[in-house]
């Protein structure tokens, strides 16, 4: 029982635990802690069903009762991955750090493991406010990882990242109030903050004005999300915060928060205001397509290698957004998938690149060069994490770039058509960079530490996981997507009027909830 | 007339009672002792049972629900629920003003009987049912402050910042006044009560009434530092020795807010005539807001940037407040308000305490880089101050969030959508500074030598006390509904 806030709430046990623990053994206990709470999070696949599209495992108690706030927690195929994800990036992420992280260890460690409670909790809140509570607190730990442990602009970068994602998310707690006070509306005349009330609304929409209630808290959400993924106007935040945070904030990063955006897209706009979603689809997939083809070009010119998968990640999440407004099955499970492959290729080549770095100190792409010869391991590996990335056949990223652009051509020829472009310039500029870092003559760098270069054994583990699922999910998706698909169809199916149930119990304890409410209120 | 009261009058006084009797023993025995300061911690101690006995008798009282004085005074739930913050506030400031440099010099027990006498007059405007007695409450609080700002008077800050207080808010008195004898002119009674009655009817047919009814306002809204009458607290903020600081920006906040919310609980503001006052009052919220987040931007010295901060949070008080005047569910909007004012008390304790434990002498002018590598030197303090600038700063699940949410759920239920706006377009402001010290606490290399220096043998119930509300931020954040729900329950009576 409470398979879900165990998940949540044992790593911030764990972070006060590292609290009272010795600075020499502090990142072996994290490390420990890390496994600890990925194995317990594998209990998920025993205890969830992927047979049934209802909000599973859930937890429901009373918050804020005067208005209506609960701790509401539920995991359906929607974010299953996105739990097990997190969980099982985080002991990755301990690992590569290892030897990047010098000073305040303590501190380091116990932000991540502050970090995995908020990004878990985001994912499997089903209650607005507290849904906000994660998404917001994740910005602390986040912005303590850059400022502290990060490159020389880090000051900039990590508060340009919190006063930027915090821009985005003060509307859309402006819009959560709002929905709270419509949920009055509804049966029962308490207000509710829950997502299943928030679903059942029918919110006034007129097409082509943007002065109507739907509209407005359609672009307030999507404002948020679209801050946090980051989409094309304003993604300027994310290179400069991948560029100054240390490794394992850019692992996190990318690998789990911007996920958080798209998530956002997924669990409440596309159910909560279908009609401003039909309408206003085309908006956000150009903004996609564009995003695709304006990152792609700014990442080709990048002197430095992880600004260049810094903006390959905004040329990544525009898919993933194109997928997810596609609004048919093809495209959103597509998009779902592709969270989860960016998940995984990017933030092994933040890993990557972050070794090196480790070694040579210096990210200039124009002072390697050879490094093939003086590092064969190490450059199999990450030509494997580069094929993904281009979305090569038999890796992970060709199933999820595949799947967004048969469901982009269901929607929208033009955007698709400009989208497949995006592979193409997706191709040029990861292989013009490796053609640059690892072939050709030895570079300043190499010719200086080449005895040096070689990955380590621990490094192999840190990659080797990566690499399987890499080949896993590229050959074999349908075990991942057999999880999410019942949720998947249910969502695209019922997508004008979605609905999540959940087991009977819980609505027990709900409705005693609002007895105890209303007797309160008589009082 | 007839002047009678019984006991029973007395005796719900008799917090007041206990607070003045509490105050007189380190001023007496100074004087017989020569004039000479011996034994502070004698003081203190006299100072804090008196305020105890004070939080005691409100406590027992505090179903109560009764008048005084032929209805001058007013003691009910709402009333001791305020009281006791202010109480606690004082208590904390006077433990801060005996750690602080203030207590070298030679008159701390002066300090003493004036914060208590203060404290005082804030629950006389608490208690009152009367417009004369609230007038009367507030003078009495701010002469005992104005005295206090020009103890330390060696400093050329502070004299500056009393003067300058002293005259600004001798006017605001002048214009409140005034305002009472407008309403005095149209209704015939001062009585909050019979005001209440006719006032919702007279605001559109009296012009007299209107004219003393925006006087009385703008009068009580010079005491919270709204805009446009927020320019006196920046400088009365930084010249005033920091346990004053602290005890203004929480006492003095929440007594005058406490005043407005029962002016406005005259539901003047609710005939249908009075919507452009309510269109001006919003946007003197939103623009406290904004001006006080923007000023505090351009700051270097800590104590201005609280004071501007503190101008903002004005702001968000006022959504509540105007949540609450409108009609409709009023309820909610006093409720938030007061949560809100419970927060900022708690930050504002906790930040100048924070203050209080760096400033070495009262003319230290504490600037932001002074801050620098605190982080790792002063660990538990910097943590305090971190969780408390960004629970100022709204982040959740801090206490600050939560009063944020209700203040802006409470306007929203009331249709102010453009004041919500501005309101969260503020919070968003207000973050650039409250990272600044949090900047320099952990991301500096450098170490500046002021946070080396810190006596905490010296200073420990100021560590304690900053401690301790920094931890009632996250508890009360996370259980915030506990507390809320104790609000909404004292505040009922008011509606």
């Amino acid at each position: 029982m409470f398979v879900l806030s165990l998940l949540i709430f044992v790593p911030l046990l764990f972070a006060v635990v590292l609290l009272f623990t010795k600075e020499k053994q502090v990142k072996y206990t994290a490390l420990a802690f890390s496994v600890a709470e990925f194995i317990l999070s594998l209990r998920l696949f025993r205890d969830f069903n992927p047979g049934s599209a209802d909000l599973q495992l859930i937890e429901k108690f009373s918050w804020v009762k005067s208005f209506g706030i609960n701790y509401f927690v539920g995991i359906d195929g929607i974010s299953f991955w996105l739990v097990l994800l997190t969980t099982f990036l985080m002991p990755i992420t301990i690992l590569g750090s290892w030897k990047a992280v010098e000073k305040s260890q303590k501190t380091f460690y116990v932000s991540l493991m502050v970090m995995q409670t908020t990004l878990l909790g985001t994912f499997l809140a089903m209650d607005a406010i507290l849904f906000y509570v994660f998404f917001e607190a994740a910005l602390i730990p986040m912005y303590f990882l850059i400022g502290i442990w990060g490159g020389p602009r880090k000051i900039y970068a990590s508060v340009k990242f919190f006063i930027y994602t915090m821009f985005g998310s003060v509307f859309m707690l402006l819009a959560i109030i709002t929905l709270m006070v419509m949920s009055t509306t509804l049966e029962g005349g308490a207000m509710s903050a829950s997502f299943i009330d928030f679903y059942k609304l029918d919110i006034p929409f007129v097409g082509g004005t943007l002065l109507n209630s739907q509209t407005l808290l359609f672009f307030a959400f999507c404002l948020a999300f679209a801050i946090k993924c980051p989409m094309f106007p304003v993604h300027t935040w994310l290179p400069d915060a991948h560029t100054e945070a240390p490794t394992a904030g850019s692992v996190i990063l990318a690998g789990v928060m911007l996920k958080m955006g798209t998530y956002g897209f997924l669990r409440l706009v596309l159910p909560m205001f279908p009609e401003a979603t039909a309408y206003w689809a085309w908006l956000l997939m150009l903004l996609a397509v564009i995003g695709i083809i304006y990152g792609a070009l700014v990442a080709m010119v990048q002197p430095d290698i992880k600004k260049l998968v810094a903006y390959s990640s905004v040329s990544h999440m525009g898919y993933i957004v194109l997928g997810l407004f596609s609004l048919n099955l093809y495209g959103v499970t597509g998009g779902l998938y592709q969270m989860l492959n960016h998940g995984v290729s990017t933030g092994a080549l933040f890993l990557l690149v972050g070794m090196i770095y480790e070694r040579t100190h210096d990210r200039e792409i124009s002072k390697y060069g050879g490094l093939a010869k003086a590092a064969p391991w190490f450059t199999i590996i990450f030509m494997i994490i580069t094929m993904s990335s281009i979305a090569v056949p038999m890796t992970n990223g060709f199933v999820g770039e595949f799947l967004i652009l048969m469901g982009a051509f269901g929607a929208n020829k033009i955007f698709a058509g400009v989208a497949v472009l995006g592979v193409v310039l997706g191709a040029t500029y990861m292989l013009w960079m490796v053609k640059r870092v690892f072939f050709g003559t030895y570079g300043e760098l190499v010719e200086k530490y080449k005895g040096k270069l070689e990955i380590t054994l621990r490094e192999c583990i840190v990659m080797a996981p990566l690499v399987i699922l890499v080949f896993w999910m590229g050959l074999l998706p349908n075990h991942f997507l057999n999880w999410s698909k019942v949720s998947l169809e249910h969502l695209v199916n019922n997508k004008d009027n979605y609905t999540l149930s959940y087991s009977i119990e819980s609505k027990k304890i709900e409705n005693k909830n609002i007895i105890a409410f209303k007797s309160e209120t008589v009082k | 007339m007839e002047i009678d009261f019984g006991l029973r009058d007395l005796f719900i006084i008799s917090p007041l009672i206990a607070l003045f009797v509490g105050s007189l023993p380190p001023l007496l025995l100074k004087v017989f002792r020569g004039n000479k300061e011996i034994n502070l911690a004698g003081s203190v101690l006299y100072a804090l049972t008196g305020i105890m006995v004070a939080f005691g008798l409100m406590l027992v009282m505090e179903r109560t629900n009764s008048y005084a004085f032929s209805q001058a005074l007013k003691l009910d739930s709402a009333a001791v629920f305020t009281s006791l913050i202010v109480l606690i506030s004082a208590a904390i400031s006077i433990i801060y003003a005996k750690e602080s440099s203030f207590s070298d010099r030679g008159l701390f027990s002066e300090l003493v009987f004036l914060i208590m006498n203060s404290t005082l007059g804030m629950l006389v405007v608490i208690m009152s049912n009367d417009l004369i007695v609230l007038f009367i409450g507030i003078e009495v609080m701010s002469l005992c402050l104005y005295m206090a700002i020009t103890l330390t008077y060696e400093e050329q800050l502070s004299k500056e910042s009393a003067l300058k207080y002293f005259i600004l808010g001798s006017l605001a008195s002048a214009i409140f006044l005034y305002g009472i004898s407008f309403i005095y002119g149209s209704v015939g009674s001062t009585y909050l009560g019979q005001i209440g009655a006719v006032a919702a009817e007279l605001i559109s047919t009296s012009r007299i009434f209107l004219i003393g009814s925006i006087m009385l306002t703008l009068g009580l809204l010079f005491k919270v530092a709204a805009f446009p009458f927020f320019s006196w607290a920046p400088d009365v903020y930084q010249g005033a020795p920091t346990p004053l600081t602290t005890f203004m920006a929480t006492g003095i906040k929440i007594v005058s807010f406490y005043a407005l919310l029962r002016w406005f609980g005259t539901n003047f503001l609710t005939s249908d005539r009075t919507i452009v006052i309510i269109n001006i009052l919003e946007w003197l919220a939103a623009l406290t807001i904004l001006f006080g987040n923007f000023a505090a931007i351009m700051q270097d010295n800590l104590k201005r940037i609280f004071a501007y901060s503190g101008v903002a949070h004005t702001g968000y008080a006022m959504l509540g407040l105007l949540a609450a005047g409108v009609g409709g569910d009023a309820l909610a909007g006093g409720a938030s308000m007061i949560f809100y004012l419970v927060a900022y008390a708690f930050m504002s304790l906790a930040a100048f305490g924070v203050i209080n434990i760096l400033e070495k002498r009262h003319s230290t002018l504490l600037n932001v880089s002074d801050l620098k590598g605190m982080g790792y030197s002063k660990p538990w303090l910097s943590a305090a101050l971190t969780i408390t600038l960004l629970s100022l700063a709204g982040i959740p699940p801090l206490m600050g969030f939560f009063s944020k949410f209700f203040v802006i759920t409470a306007a929203l239920k009331q249709g102010y959508i453009w004041l919500s706006i501005w309101a969260v377009i503020g919070s968003v402001i207000s973050v650039f500074y409250y990272l600044r010290p949090i900047v320099n606490m952990y991301f500096s290399k450098d170490v500046s030598e002021l946070a080396e220096v810190i006596n905490y043998r010296e200073k420990r119930f100021t560590i304690m006390s900053v401690l301790s509300f920094a931890s009632f931020l996250v508890i009360f954040g996370v259980f915030a509904d506990k507390l809320y729900m104790y609000v909404l329950r004292s505040v009922m009576v008011l509606f």
